[in-house]
């Protein structure tokens, strides 16, 4: 694919191996990850650009946790984000994920994604113990699938993330009274109108 | 006592919203989108503070909030004078932000014991702001504090400048003694204590040196309505559109 619209250049191609996901330019830039209410899983929410994990934490925070509800956040480098082939219509991306060629041996923990629709977010599955991201991959096929469709998995070593500890779990304290944050709750409309009724009187 | 524990808060709220102020004109022109986000949210905070503050103030008799804020000259507010400095670059902001947030942190989580029961609560309340404000400096200065040779001599500069203004945010008080007699506030020499060994840890990581705070003059006066010459201009900007309709309602 070459265009001279660079977001076409950045659509992932299909059936391609699996391989670690491309970081767009700038800054590096690192995957946000929120957990909207305490038992939901994460998902993703999108990127930040920053020059360490750290940052990319404290940038994040604002970012995509200023308006709905949020418990908890993760960051990871973008680097260490690695996705299968981008499947569409009724092809499952987990039949296109190679057997690695090594045996699974002492094993990291990995996070696993899935997207279940394109266009939406990619959300949860669960974890796997593997060697190496392909293996972890393919450990999730196992685990993992099932007849639904998925397009897409990432696998992330937990290693690599930056979560939110104990203690920061206190930083959406006042989240749910910042409601004048959301466009929503200005009722425009309803000023107007009473605005209008005034007029006409 | 009512007199002692009303400028307490006065001095908090002012400091609250003239801060606040200050790094909401930051908004649009931060050096990174997201840091713009960041820093912006940050402010909208602390101009929420001083509100939950002046509301407090209300309530103990004073005149109503946007009352407060918007109509009293620079010689009726008590905020300390770091909070009113222009901004500057960007490097100086940081280093305001890294030198007064550590000192509001350890404010509010003294004032979380404080036996004025609806202080304490909106101590209570805020913690998690007032944690990300200062994760938020600590993790820049500990950034930029070791990046660069640029970067550690901007900050460096900064630092120098702002500190003797951020001595005068722990400008004692004539109430000291009755504040802590009656377990309101544990006093202004004791949370500056505290304040140094926050500061010096975090310069401790970085390349920064901290000058010896024996030989700063702290900058005083803020508290008793005693200002530099950049407080009016703020505050004839912020209250530009209150005053066009003190009546309106938004």
């Amino acid at each position: 694919m070459n265009s001279l619209d660079p977001r076409v250049n950045r659509l992932p191609e299909i059936n391609e191996p699996v391989s670690p996901k491309a970081p767009l330019d700038q800054f590096g830039t690192f995957e946000v990850f929120v957990q909207p209410k305490e038992g939901k899983p994460f998902q993703h929410e999108g990127i930040v650009h920053a020059p360490n994990l750290e940052l990319a934490y404290v940038l994040a925070k604002e970012a995509f946790t200023r308006r709905f509800t949020c418990t908890s956040l993760y960051v990871v480098d973008t680097r260490d984000v690695f996705i299968s082939p981008m499947t569409e219509g009724d092809k499952n991306t987990y039949d296109y994920i190679q057997e690695p060629p090594e045996k699974a041996d002492i094993g990291s923990s990995f996070e696993i994604y899935h997207l279940a629709k394109r266009g939406k977010q990619h959300v949860h599955a669960g974890t796997v113990q593997a060697g190496t991201p392909q293996q972890a991959m393919a450990q999730a096929r196992q685990q993992f699938k099932t007849d639904k469709v998925i397009y897409n998995v990432w696998a992330i070593e937990t290693d690599k993330i930056r979560f939110t500890t104990a203690e920061e779990k206190e930083l959406w304290l006042t989240l749910p009274e910042k409601k004048f944050r959301d466009a929503s709750d200005y009722k425009g409309g309803d000023k107007l109108k009473e605005f209008l009724e005034k007029m006409i009187k | 006592m009512t007199f002692a524990l009303k400028e307490l808060l006065y001095k908090m709220a002012d400091d609250q919203l003239i801060l606040g102020h200050r790094n909401s004109e930051w908004t649009g022109m931060g050096p990174l989108l997201e840091e713009d986000i960041a820093f912006s949210s940050m402010a909208q905070d602390k101009v929420g503070q001083s509100l939950a503050l002046y509301t407090l103030l209300h309530k103990l008799g004073e005149s109503d909030p946007d009352t407060m804020a918007f109509t009293r000259n620079a010689n009726q507010f008590h905020n300390c004078i770091l909070v009113e400095l222009p901004n500057q670059e960007y490097d100086f902001s940081l280093i305001r932000h890294f030198l007064f947030d550590t000192a509001e942190a350890l404010r509010f989580e003294a004032l979380t014991h404080s036996s004025y029961e609806p202080l304490a609560q909106l101590a209570q309340k805020i913690r998690g702001e007032l944690r990300y404000h200062t994760l938020h400096a600590n993790t820049w200065i500990k950034q930029l504090g070791t990046a660069t040779p640029e970067s550690i001599s901007r900050l460096q500069h900064s630092l120098e400048l702002a500190l003797p203004y951020a001595l005068g945010i722990f400008e004692p008080s004539p109430y000291e003694a009755e504040l802590m007699a009656a377990g309101i506030f544990e006093g202004e020499q004791a949370l500056q204590d505290k304040w140094l060994v926050r500061i010096e840890s975090i310069c401790r990581q970085t390349s920064l040196v901290l000058p010896d705070l024996k030989v700063v003059t702290p900058v005083l006066g803020g508290r008793t309505g005693k200002h530099s010459e950049h407080l009016q201009p703020l505050l004839d900007e912020m209250s530009e559109v209150f005053r066009i309709d003190p009546g309106a309602e938004w």
